[in-house]
């Protein structure tokens, strides 16, 4: 998100499902397995493949649709900037960019020239194993199909150079001319329901609700006169930092609310050690998740089934999720667990009869929201922002005449290897991610007896010729060693990996991927490189 | 007798997927898509198909637990929120707003995000607001 | 004359005093449609009342009756539906003795739309609209006109893109057995996407649909990857009719096929769901 607000100034996803349906001509998929991860996003691309739409796909993994794409490009994790500067490269040698709008409404292109002639596709290759030949087939059908939609996820994010793989994928799409127009586009899938809601809400600490920042003394006027008292006009600390906090003590109590830092958080063991060490440490949730083993205090909240209320999806549409059931037991809604404790401590201000209530104080205070109320959604079905006003339509495609910063920002990125590259010790390089069987920490989707059926525990994939050097058969079980931990799990012997690279789905808590994973972080945006560290397979006791 | 079905948003990805939820006498007994929804058009994944399934687990809570002796024991609401009221006042007194963190949810609604980093900012006084996007 | 919407609402607000309940599709938010239970005691829920898109409604009444054994419901059903009501009663699904069969007969449109040979109900008393004829299935057709090799082609790209939600057989109100084939590791590999063979899937539930299918098409229409399932299943039917002489729907007390092989007391004994 912060390499988009740095190119475009606004960090969401850029366009419109409905669009990959109706106007896209070529997809270009990079760090998504999206039949997995989206699965009603995939079948989408499915659609629009057979009214003609092209397909690329880039990834160390062969994933579904991978197998039904027009190109498939694996690469070696880690190495997305050099593919994308290797694209790029192609694209300006061979005439294809679009000059009109680079002149029009971007800047910075010049130096981006500049060093993507260091990346001709004989170098990329050297860096990211993919054929020249290939690279360059994927540039012209991704230049000639106008409008190209990018579409990514965590697996470009996560990395140590997240926030550059991402303003990558911005170049790329303003050297085509896609932004703007419906069907284009750079779009995050958000791997959440309510990730985007989740920041546009303010849960960050930098910004108030509407990605106000929270520096800005008129932003802190405003929500002082708005509430009555506020936080002060510095940047709060990130969930990293905040868990690192309690080791050190700079942080003593901890309130969590429905998520599961404990099985989520890289580098577990540390994290468990961080934890343990708050003085008091609330959980908010509707199972006793590992975090909440930890708690002084579990508070039981409500499940989507028994609640009001909006999420706001990836493409930043406000949708209704409404209640179906009763409380289960005596568990209560979330939203009054936390007005009872802030009146317990004086705050004003926290009388809501309901979530409606909520909501219509939030599109006074936001104005993104200021035209989003539960009386429209009930009329629309949705609405997506900006919707500054009640009787605004809501925005599709982002961008559309001008960005948000005024120009788009092109940005000279040279390739930097991930922190932790394989060696004689730890030779294989790991790979973290989702299962469509299953849904992050597993909290949920692990007491479905269908879904947990289908895959009931954590297994590694692992390409037959790794496979045969550490000596492995089929079905037998074995041991993944990093330097932060160890754990022992089911193999899986797939071609769909690529020699060298292991894959771990990371929700099962028995065989925490997250155990192994490095907690290296991307210097802005503090996302920990889950996607690329090296480790260990040998045989384990069976 | 009573059978209805509730419109409502998919709890697992970001794709926002719409489907209802059946309720036969209180009680969700599956789920079916939602025909014309701009998103999910009447198509579920396998998630999506089986997303009641968790909703009436033996293992939910129902109530609160307080750690007494070490460990987690049930509690009446009350004793609950007063504790917490109780221990967040005293760590903010003794070590400052700035020593509390608050983790708002992905998989919580807008508005109860919201109410969290409204509760953190204005009762706590702390930006020390975050959830697990990046994670 | 009234529209079709306003003579169902009529029918139902006649039928409602004497049942429990009648089955019948409502508007909801955002103009989307479901089934829902019109009670007698909330007759105003009937001003949402709906016509369009089309529900698996025979399932809507099987989870009512199986809470509610002996309760008297109506149900609004269509061609398909009732078609879908009377196999399902053959199975032991649905207690056909206390339902009120409320006709719905399709308009133009909607066989069209569904690709329907029989847009209309055959056992329904009352009866809202009127009946049109069936109309042709173009998929089925250009299927049929394709050469052996072209067909198995065809097939293998559409499953290809099957993401394996299980819609089509999670939709289906044929689809009752206690123990589904398709979770039988032994056919269908699980936890695996890309499926590793990814026809067995649909060829496994093709087989276990002879007989049963109704032409409802709804697992064509909650397929999100768009595979025209329902090609199958038509040609299938046009088959189980020529060697059995047997249509899904057609007449109550015909048994199917697949329960004539065994008498009716040895079919109790297998154990199988009925």
């Amino acid at each position: 998100m912060a390499g988009l607000a740095a190119t475009f100034g606004s960090g969401a996803m850029t366009n419109s499902i409905p669009e990959f349906g109706t106007d896209t001509n070529c997809f270009l998929i990079i760090g998504s397995n999206t039949s997995e991860g989206h699965p009603l996003i995939a079948t989408r691309i499915i659609k629009a493949k057979e009214r003609g739409a092209k397909v690329i796909v880039m990834d160390p993994r062969c994933n579904q649709v991978a197998s039904w794409a027009d190109l498939y490009l694996p690469f070696k994790p880690g190495t997305d900037v050099a593919l994308f500067n290797g694209m790029i490269n192609v694209i300006i040698q061979e005439g294809l960019a679009d000059q009109a709008f680079i002149q029009e409404r971007t800047e910075g292109f010049e130096e981006l020239k500049k060093l993507v002639a260091e990346y001709p596709p004989e170098k990329v290759q050297e860096i990211t194993d993919v054929p020249a030949d290939l690279l360059r087939q994927a540039a012209r059908m991704y230049a000639a199909a106008k409008p190209a939609a990018i579409l990514y996820a965590m697996g470009i994010t996560q990395h140590t150079t997240g926030v550059d793989n991402v303003k990558s994928t911005a170049n790329l799409a303003m050297l085509c001319g896609n932004l703007g127009i419906p069907g284009g586009g750079v779009n995050p899938l958000r791997g959440q329901n309510n990730v985007q809601g989740a920041c546009d809400m303010g849960g960050l600490p930098n910004v108030y609700p509407g990605y106000q920042v929270v520096t800005n003394a008129d932003v802190q006027k405003k929500f002082q006169e708005a509430w009555g008292s506020t936080g002060p006009a510095t940047v709060g600390l990130t969930v990293m930092d905040m868990v690192n906090g309690l080791e050190e003590g700079k942080v003593r109590a901890l309130y969590v609310m429905g998520e599961n830092p404990m099985l989520s958080d890289p580098d577990l063991n540390h994290a468990r050690h961080c934890l343990e060490k708050a003085e008091f440490l609330v959980v908010q949730d509707i199972f006793l998740t590992e975090t909440a083993r930890l708690a002084h205090v579990v508070l039981p909240g409500v499940s989507f089934a028994e609640k009001d209320g909006t999420f706001t999806n990836t493409e930043r549409r406000v949708q209704r999720v409404r209640q179906a059931i009763e409380p289960i037991g005596e568990s209560r809604q979330d939203w009054q667990i936390v007005c009872q404790v802030a009146k317990q401590m004086g705050g004003k201000g926290f009388d809501y009869a309901s979530p409606k209530e909520i909501l219509e104080e939030v599109s006074r205070l936001t104005p993104s929201y200021g035209g989003i109320s539960f009386e429209r959604l009930e009329q629309l079905g949705s609405l997506q922002w900006p919707c500054p006003a009640p009787d605004h339509p809501g925005t599709a495609v982002l961008h559309k005449n001008k960005f948000s910063r005024g120009l788009g920002l092109f940005t000279a990125i040279p390739y930097k290897p991930p922190a932790e590259l394989p060696d004689a010790e730890y030779p294989l390089t790991l790979t973290t991610g989702r299962l469509m069987f299953h849904f992050h920490t597993g909290t949920m989707t692990r007491r479905s007896k269908k879904l947990h059926s289908e895959v009931p525990e954590a297994y590694i994939e692992i390409h037959p010729d790794d496979a045969q050097r550490i000596g492995l058969n089929g079905g037998r079980r074995v041991r993944v060693v990093s330097r932060r931990g160890e754990i022992v799990l089911g193999a899986r012997i797939t071609k769909r990996i690529k020699p060298g690279i292991v894959f771990i789905p990371f929700h099962f808590a028995e065989a925490a991927a997250n155990a192994l994973t490095n907690s290296a972080m991307d210097p802005v945006a503090k996302i920990p490189e889950y996607k690329v560290c090296s480790v260990r397979v040998e045989p384990a006791p069976q | 007798m009573e059978y209805r079905n509730v419109l409502t948003t998919c709890p697992y990805c970001g794709t926002g997927c719409n489907f209802h939820l059946q309720v036969l006498d209180g009680k969700l007994v599956g789920v079916l898509p939602a025909k014309g929804h701009v998103i999910a058009d009447g198509g579920m994944c396998i998630k999506g198909w089986n997303a009641h399934a968790f909703v009436h687990d033996k293992e939910r809570l129902q109530k609160p637990l307080i750690r007494k002796n070490g460990e987690l024991v049930e509690a009446s609401w009350e004793e609950a929120l007063g504790l917490v009221a109780e221990r967040l006042g005293k760590v903010k007194a003794d070590n400052g707003a700035d020593s509390i963190g608050i983790l708002t949810s992905a998989k919580c609604t807008n508005e109860e995000n919201y109410i969290l980093q409204k509760f953190a900012r204005a009762v706590i006084g702390t930006n020390n607001v975050d959830h697990c996007a990046r994670l | 004359m009234s529209d079709r919407l306003t003579l169902l609402r009529e029918t139902i607000e006649r039928v409602l005093p004497e049942v429990e309940g009648v089955v019948a599709l409502k508007q909801g938010p955002g103009g989307i449609v479901a089934p829902h239970l019109d009670l007698p005691s909330r007759p105003a829920e009937l001003e949402a009342l709906s016509l369009w898109p089309k529900y698996p409604v025979p399932d809507t009444l099987k989870i009512i009756q199986k809470a509610h054994p002996g309760a008297k419901l109506g149900v609004v059903c269509r061609g398909c539906e009732e078609r879908g009501i009377v196999e399902m009663a053959k199975h032991a699904q649905i207690d056909l003795a206390n339902v009120q069969l409320i006709g719905l007969e399709c308009v133009t449109d909607e066989a069209t739309f569904c690709r329907c040979y029989k847009p209309f109900t055959a056992h329904a008393t009352t009866t809202v609209g009127d009946k049109i004829e069936g109309v042709p299935d173009p998929l089925a057709d250009a299927f049929l006109a394709k050469s052996q090799e072209e067909r198995l082609a065809f097939w293998k790209e559409q499953f290809l893109h099957c993401i394996k939600c299980y819609g089509c057989r999670n939709i289906c109100p044929q689809c009752f057995c206690n123990v589904c084939a398709l979770e039988d590791a032994i056919w269908v590999e699980t936890g695996r996407l890309p499926m590793p063979l990814p026809p067995m899937y649909h060829l496994v539930r093709a087989m276990h649909m002879t007989a049963k299918c109704v032409a409802c098409r709804e697992c064509e229409e909650t397929c999100p990857a768009g595979i025209p399932l329902a090609i199958q299943f038509r040609l299938m039917a046009r088959d189980v009719q020529q060697m059995f002489g047997y249509e899904t729907g057609a007449v109550i007390d015909q048994k199917p096929p697949q329960l004539l092989v065994l008498e009716e007391g040895d079919y109790a004994k297998t154990g199988l769901p009925h």
